[in-house]
């Protein structure tokens, strides 16, 4: 799949393990033995990495949640965290 | 002949010389004696010429390495009694690459590459009266969750032994535990102080120690916690990780040990001031 197929619905490799470390968190992909850090936006963005979400709607449930985000810039922080996350191999 | 503990192993070290003997015994010298049968065996023997280069050591699934001089002999013993206990850690614990203190009933647990400066660091919170896991190896078992002492003699350099009189004193003494080999000092924990070992627990803070951070004032300044924790989660050594889906738990369990962990970058090029900024963060 493209990368731009990846990102239309980003689903999540189900065999990677999120973990809080303090204000951070950490993504673990055991099967290339290599650890990722995540801020609390890219580390919410990966909560709705299901396959059912696409871009918009990731940024519509954030928006949601957490009210008085600039919409935005919201949506440049999916689209950077997204990408990072096809190019680490981080999405199925 | 001198057996001690280093769970789950037994270590044997045995010479009939007593220059050997002595250089064996400063290793593991803080490890508690055992009468409980060797798993690991040890032994440096001098030849029967008697000359400078006509030690031979003996260890596990090696071929005797000799005759070489006493120097070399002792760091081929040194490096495979090491690998050996490394790779032998038991199905519950791993050892990890790092040094540890006790502040205060605070565990810090101190990581950097080899010579980032975890000795000297190490020994000089000895020297202010903390308990320690240890300065290049510690345990930590997977099961509970806990980081646990290790008695292996501290590695100091003459430099860092200079603004250190009082271990720079027991070694000029030649005091049980201490030795000098090849331009190192090793220094028992138990040659400083008799109750020397840290009570097994989880870190309170991870301390990064990177040379690139000696520029500038000496202390410490917060980093990332998550990137300190995949720091300690690369520190895992041996063949004892036991293939990818051990290495995959012990990960994860690190993780989920390091969860509340504090991180802090050493900075500066004085150890006894990183020192006092550690226990002064420790208290807060």
């Amino acid at each position: 799949m493209t990368t731009a197929g990846v990102l239309s619905r980003p689903v999540a490799r189900p065999d990677l393990l999120l973990r809080r470390i303090g204000s951070e968190w950490v993504l673990y992909d055991a099967a290339r033995a290599k650890a990722h850090v995540l801020n609390l936006t890219a580390a919410v963005i990966w909560t709705y990495c299901d396959g059912t979400f696409d871009r918009a709607a990731i940024a519509d449930a954030i928006l949601r949640e957490v009210p008085g985000l600039d919409a935005t810039r919201i949506r440049d922080d999916i689209d950077d965290v997204l990408r990072r996350f096809a190019d680490e191999g981080l999405l199925g | 002949m001198r057996r001690i503990a280093v769970a789950p192993q037994v270590l044997e070290f045995a010479s009939d010389d007593p220059i050997a003997a002595r250089v064996l015994g400063a290793l593991y010298h803080a490890a508690p004696a055992t009468t409980a049968a060797p798993t690991l065996r040890y032994a440096l023997r001098r030849s029967a010429t008697g000359s400078a280069a006509g030690w031979t050591a003996t260890a596990p699934a090696r071929a005797d390495f000799g005759p070489a001089s006493l120097g070399d002999a002792w760091a081929f013993l040194e490096w495979r009694a090491t690998e050996d206990l490394l790779n032998g850690a038991g199905a519950d614990a791993v050892f990890l690459h790092a040094a540890g203190a006790d502040l205060g009933g605070r565990l810090a647990l101190i990581v950097g590459d080899s010579g980032a400066g975890k000795s000297t660091l190490l020994a000089q919170l000895m020297l202010r009266g903390h308990r320690v896991l240890g300065d290049d190896v510690v345990r930590f078992a997977a099961t509970d969750g806990l980081f646990s002492a290790v008695g292996r003699s501290v590695k100091l350099d003459a430099n860092s032994l200079r603004a250190m009189p009082l271990i720079a004193a027991r070694c000029a003494a030649a005091a049980v535990g201490t030795l000098l080999a090849a331009g190192s000092y090793y220094v028992s924990p138990a040659a400083i102080r008799r109750s020397w070992a840290a009570e097994a627990g989880r870190p309170w803070a991870v301390i990064l120690l990177d040379p690139r951070d000696r520029a500038g004032a000496p202390g410490l300044v917060r980093t990332s916690e998550g990137e300190a924790a995949v720091i300690v989660t690369e520190k895992v050594l041996g063949e004892a990780a036991g293939g990818a889906r051990r290495r995959e738990d012990v990960t994860v369990r690190l993780l989920d040990v390091l969860a509340d962990v504090a991180a802090y970058r050493a900075t500066g090029s004085d150890p006894a001031a990183v020192a006092g900024a550690l226990e002064r963060e420790a208290e807060r």
